[in-house]
């Protein structure tokens, strides 16, 4: 059989197949004739496999380039289409939030523990020291800085927790979930690092609050700092420890394998922390919404605050050690 | 090379460091732009339109390549300006979790200054991966682009003067595809070394080339 033969023999299913393609992908093939029917898969599976044995004998035959191409195009896009995995959609949602993230961070707890300790030890140290000796202060920020704190949780501020520049509610949210979730970005992207890059974001993030606490408490700030801080910290201090777990998985994948390549391990470590980061992006986004335009109300008394965060905090933790238990 | 479940290799050519950059370079103009451009509208509206700019700002800077390459065409605008698409190892669409560790972990690909990681990842390794890549376990490919269809209507079909063995018809026949590309002097060179399936051998010029795609045009399937 000649290369051209083989070619008018089969030419039809090729064709045929083209037209299932785009016909299936919604790619505009510029013909009028754009009809609605649904593309029976059956066809398209049978065509593509008959389209792979015509590619693999064109192959064998050292068939001319074009021809080879061609069915080489054909079955790379029906491959594309018939083994592409639909991973989209509000139910796909539902079995994030209401079990697979919770599950997730649980089968990562050791991560966890890690990393909430590296945050919390300077957050703790750190307050402490600086709460004994306030000018520890400056070796964490410059005295501008200190001042412009100061100045933002004084209780005769029009609203807590903010510069004076920054005017709205809405204007500081988009800040806020800025910064948060670059940070908790950070603290993850740094694993790649055998794990050190998310241990320096922790302590970084861990000695800059503990400095900031201890600073403004004994400036006799507190209850305005720990009222402002206290509710959206239950979800933003949380996702900064569960990225940064993350992380910590993603580099004790690189620095002991243990069964697999390295490279293996990298790739599974990646896939199985991906549901995390899914979830530490919507517990940021409820956090830069809390702190924007509840935390920030000077008018709420401090009891329905602190009432409010203690709620906060026990659902958070709930939520990631008890939901997603039952059922498959 | 990705294998199918159906015994088919399928050919991935992983995309280099110059078409990365420069798909990366426009896809930064067009963020850029996009930056202004809605900037722009948000300055009129003051208040919730600065905090609509930011949050669009920082969902430009991280979920810009997510979106599109979740997209059909599983490409940037400017990846696909270059013909660079991103595909998984297996040559399948990449996927949400893929995409989204990819992308995040563009930051550590951006230490230690300038990509600098990314940019010896990417010299060093054959595929060309970044170490996001290699994390997320996906490819920047080049969009195989169609090969045209041999045109030699003008030659006319000669039967060869030797039996000849299957690498040797291949080889005429991958002289014939060239040779709308090449250079009438290349072409003849070219010819010459296979002059011996037309009976020519040691012969050279333009119609020993001529005979040449003849037997080319016989070996395809046509006959005069």
């Amino acid at each position: 059989m000649t290369p051209l033969s083989f070619e008018q023999r089969y030419q039809d299913e090729w064709v045929e197949l083209e037209m299932l393609l785009d016909r299936a992908i919604g790619r505009n093939t510029g013909q009028a004739s754009l009809s609605f029917e649904p593309v029976s898969g059956a066809r398209v599976a049978a065509l593509y496999r008959r389209a792979c044995e015509h590619l693999a004998l064109a192959r064998s035959r050292s068939y001319p380039a074009y021809m080879v191409d061609r069915l080489e195009r054909l079955t790379a896009s029906a491959h594309q289409l018939i083994y592409h995995r639909r991973e989209f959609g509000l139910d796909r949602l539902k079995q994030l939030a209401c079990a697979d993230f919770p599950r997730a961070v649980r089968a990562h707890k050791r991560y966890v523990a890690v990393a909430a300790a590296t945050f919390l030890l300077p957050t703790v140290i750190i307050g402490v020291l600086v709460y004994r000796r306030p000018e520890l202060i400056l070796s964490v920020v410059s005295s501008d800085t200190a001042a412009s704190f100061q100045e933002m949780y004084s209780p005769t501020a029009a609203s807590i927790g903010r510069t004076r520049s920054a005017s709205t509610d809405w204007m500081m949210f988009g800040i806020y979930i800025r910064n948060n979730i670059g940070v908790a970005f950070q603290c993850f992207a740094g694993g790649l690092f055998g794990g050190l890059g998310s241990l320096f974001f922790l302590a970084y993030n861990g000695v800059f609050s503990g400095a900031l606490a201890g600073y403004l408490t004994e400036r006799g700030l507190s209850s305005t700092f720990f009222s402002f801080v206290v509710t959206h910290s239950a979800f933003e201090l949380t996702a900064a420890v569960l990225s940064g777990a993350a992380g910590l998985r993603i580099g004790h994948a690189l620095l002991a394998p243990g069964r697999f390549t390295r490279r293996h391990a990298l790739v599974l470590a990646t896939r199985d922390t991906a549901v995390i980061i899914y979830g530490v992006v919507g517990m940021l986004l409820v956090a830069a919404a809390i702190e924007a335009f509840w935390s920030s109300a000077p008018w709420l008394p401090h009891a329905v605050k602190y009432g409010v965060a203690a709620a906060c905090w026990v659902s958070v933790l709930g939520y990631l050690t008890l939901q997603g238990r039952r059922a498959g | 090379m990705a294998e199918t479940p159906e015994g088919i290799l399928l050919e991935l050519r992983p995309a280099g460091v110059c078409a990365r950059f420069y798909a990366f370079m426009l896809d930064w103009f067009i963020r850029l732009a996009l930056i202004y451009v809605v900037g722009m509208l948000a300055a009129f509206l003051q208040g919730i339109g600065l905090a609509f700019w930011i949050v669009f700002i920082f969902a430009l800077e991280w979920f810009y390549p997510v979106i599109f390459e979740l997209s059909p065409s599983g490409a940037t605008p400017g990846k696909r300006a270059f013909g660079l698409k991103v595909v998984m190892d297996t040559g399948l669409p990449v996927t949400p979790a893929a995409s989204v560790a990819r992308n995040l972990l563009r930051v550590a690909d951006f230490l230690p200054f300038l990509f600098g990681f990314a940019s010896v990842s990417m010299l060093l390794r054959r595929d060309c991966k970044r170490l996001g890549d290699i994390a997320a376990a996906t490819l920047v490919v080049h969009e195989p682009r169609a090969a045209k269809r041999i045109t030699l209507d003008n030659v006319p079909p000669i039967p060869p003067m030797r039996a000849l063995a299957p690498e040797d018809q291949a080889a005429v026949i991958a002289l014939a595809s060239r040779a709308p590309t090449l250079t009438e002097e290349r072409l003849d060179e070219l010819a010459a070394l296979a002059a011996s399936v037309s009976g020519d051998a040691g012969r050279e010029g333009a119609e020993v080339t001529r005979r040449v795609l003849g037997v080319a045009q016989f070996v395809l399937g046509r006959r005069a």
